[in-house]
């Protein structure tokens, strides 16, 4: 996927376009404080990146989109509820941006951030 | 409704500990859930919190929950317990907000007996700064900003107020304020008419606490005025009484604060349906009333603020027209259980129509510049009585997502990639309902290719494919999905198609005219092509289809 034809031509999109409006998305999702690289032994858990291809994979296999988010999460929120909204609001935009459809978003909950104390 | 001032002046004598403190919150939960649907029907995402109202009502009552048999009354614990509860609970974007704004709080009051001015405004200071912390990019004119801005007013206002139920006052009255700005700040709310529907629910949650400090009730809502967007004024048609021939439907603006019960009260002398919708800093008012008071709503609102926009319009006259398009509703193949179902694409009425005439089970409407989800093709096959169901795409940008309602579907589903509309009706000619689902998908797999697809429409912007140059506003015709041709006007672009399709080696050419199209002009067209190709059977269909002039089917 990513490719679409047209009776004019061929659209292409490439994987770093997708993983930069699921990066959007991710950092407006409520609880998610900042992404994670994808590999931990590129790093420490707790680094925080802005460089969206380092916290999120965009893979196209057959017709089909696949991304993968890591995430570092705000100690203190429901790590699920968070996560599901990261997939679902991720999975909107990617596709209302697209016209495509999101075959899976996968959320990794890399870490979390404790902020303050109780 | 009037305000018990006894219980006021006697709630105020009273420190807020621990149990006055879960008497709050029980009211907040309850104004919030009686208002449930009003937060609902505030959503204009699809995605990511469907119905926020639900998911609210939900956290908070899970955090009630947690407090409900808790009788002690230190206040920071009771606080403690709550938002531990809203946490373990949360639900929804909505509910995890919410779960972190009462973190806030009952870190705020955490070593408090009881509720102070000072510990409520840093209590309240403390959401908004958790609520904040929880995010890298705020969306303002979301449930984050009306805790800001109330928790902001909070700090302001403390000075000027005398006890916690002062403040209870100014925080509700800050956070209505603020709910109703939130379209200025985020566009999608304002195109779609709504204020933010977090927002509202956090204020409805608020706004029980003062309303039992008042002594008014929580378990009806107090008046329905709904969101514009939510009015059903569809629905209000068919509810049309005797005698009530007028619909009459008001836009304004009330001059000063709209008294609501005796503004129903004045309506409800005039007639019946009354329905009445705020949003965007208007009201609108609809009423069926009997013809000779169609302008007494009218003039009666005048007197009370400025009148934008009045639609009147004779019910009964609807009413026909409302029983002529259900009778032009197609009407489907009934699927008996363990037969083969077939669903189809169809991007128009007409051809819609000729679809169900061949036995086709459901529609799902679209088509080139609108292609329907997953979800739509899913929903339009999912509640028939059988487990045997066929797919015709019937729109090469539609196959993929027939083929993923098959993924996630547990029938067992064949999609046969018809990827047009002349391609979908040949195979359907070769549908039998009785037969093995995989066999009878293969032999209309095998039909669809009996014929060739001709398409007359017209282009959007300059360009030259095959050796084909095309300017912008053009006819083009296309022979199975190549362009094959440029012309003028839709008759010579039709001519030039048939020429390359080799019209004259076949037998049967069907014409489907699309919605810009008349039909004297289409029959006109048809009868010069019959006088070109003498041998050629020509027929006529109404089409419907948007953008292409026509749709040929050439066998």
């Amino acid at each position: 996927m990513g490719d679409e034809m047209t009776s004019l031509g061929g659209i292409h999109i490439s994987p770093n376009a997708v993983a930069t409006i699921a990066y959007q998305a991710t950092l407006q999702s409520y609880g998610v404080v900042g992404l994670a690289p994808k590999n931990l032994a590129d790093g420490i858990v707790s680094t925080i990146t802005r460089e969206p291809s380092r916290g999120i994979s965009v893979h196209y296999k057959d017709d089909e989109i696949h991304i993968d988010v890591h995430i570092i999460v705000e100690y203190g929120t429901r790590i699920n509820s968070v996560a599901e909204s990261v997939a679902n609001t991720v999975r909107f935009h990617v596709e209302k941006a697209l016209g495509l459809r999101v075959q899976s978003v996968n959320v990794h909950v890399a870490g979390l951030r404790i902020s303050n104390t109780d | 409704m009037a305000i018990d001032t006894a219980r006021v002046e006697k709630i105020r004598r009273r420190p807020v500990d621990g149990l006055a403190f879960k008497r709050l919150m029980e009211a907040g939960l309850t104004w919030l859930r009686t208002n449930q649907q009003i937060v609902n029907s505030l959503n204009v995402f699809p995605v990511p919190d469907g119905d926020t109202g639900t998911n609210m009502t939900l956290t908070l009552q899970a955090a009630w929950n947690e407090i409900k048999d808790k009788g002690t009354h230190h206040l920071g614990e009771m606080a403690a317990a709550f938002s531990k509860g809203a946490l373990m609970g949360a639900r929804g974007n909505s509910g995890v907000i919410s779960s972190q704004i009462l973190r806030g709080f009952s870190r705020g009051v955490h070593d408090r007996e009881t509720l102070d001015l000072e510990s409520f405004v840093r209590a309240l200071g403390e959401a908004r700064d958790t609520a904040y912390k929880g995010v890298v990019k705020p969306v303002e004119g979301t449930i984050l900003t009306v805790i800001k801005e109330t928790a902001n007013a909070a700090e302001a206002g403390v000075g000027s107020v005398k006890d916690a139920i002062e403040l209870l006052e100014l925080v509700v009255r800050a956070a209505d304020e603020s709910v109703k700005r939130t379209p200025e700040l985020l566009p999608i709310l304002k195109q779609a008419g709504v204020v933010d529907s977090g927002g509202k629910g956090l204020f409805f949650f608020l706004e029980g606490m003062l309303r039992h400090v008042y002594g008014e009730s929580l378990e009806t809502p107090t008046v329905s005025v709904q969101p514009i967007s939510a009015m059903d004024l569809q629905g209000a048609l068919e509810e049309v009484e005797e005698g009530q021939d007028y619909e009459v439907v008001v836009d304004f603006v009330p001059s000063g604060e709209l008294d609501l019960h005796g503004f129903y009260g004045k309506l409800e002398e005039m007639g019946t349906s009354i329905q009445v919708g705020e949003g965007d800093g208007m009201y609108r008012m609809h009423i069926h009333v009997p013809t000779e008071k169609r302008y007494e709503p009218i003039d009666y609102i005048m007197g009370i603020g400025t009148v934008t926009k009045v639609a009147i319009e004779n019910l009964m006259a609807q009413m026909d027209d409302i029983q002529k398009s259900k009778a032009s509703q197609v009407s489907f193949a009934d699927v008996e259980p363990g037969n083969i179902a077939v669903v189809v694409v169809s991007p128009g009425a007409g051809i819609s129509r000729i679809f169900a005439s061949l036995g086709v089970a459901a529609v799902v409407a679209g088509g080139q510049t609108m292609n329907p989800s997953t979800q739509d093709i899913l929903g339009s096959f999912e509640n028939l009585p059988t487990d045997k169901v066929i797919i015709l795409p019937n729109n090469k940008n539609i196959v993929m997502a027939a083929n993923q309602a098959k993924e996630v579907t547990v029938k067992s589903v064949q999609v046969v990639p018809t990827r047009t509309v002349p391609q979908g009706l040949a195979a359907m000619l070769s549908f039998d309902p009785d037969g093995d689902v995989e066999a009878v998908a293969a032999k209309m797999n095998r039909a669809m290719n009996n014929v060739k697809t001709g398409e007359i429409t017209v282009a959007t912007r300059s360009v030259e494919i095959d050796g084909v140059i095309v300017r912008d506003g053009q006819v083009i015709a296309l022979l199975d999905g190549k362009l094959v041709a440029s012309a003028d006007t839709v008759e010579h672009g039709l001519f030039e198609l048939l020429e390359k399709a080799e019209a004259g080696e076949h037998e049967i050419v069907t014409l489907f005219f699309g919605e810009d199209m008349t039909h004297a002009e289409a029959n006109r067209i048809a009868d010069a092509v019959r006088k070109k190709y003498s041998n050629l059977e020509v027929e006529v269909q109404e089409g419907g289809q948007p953008h292409y002039q026509f749709i040929l089917s050439i066998e």
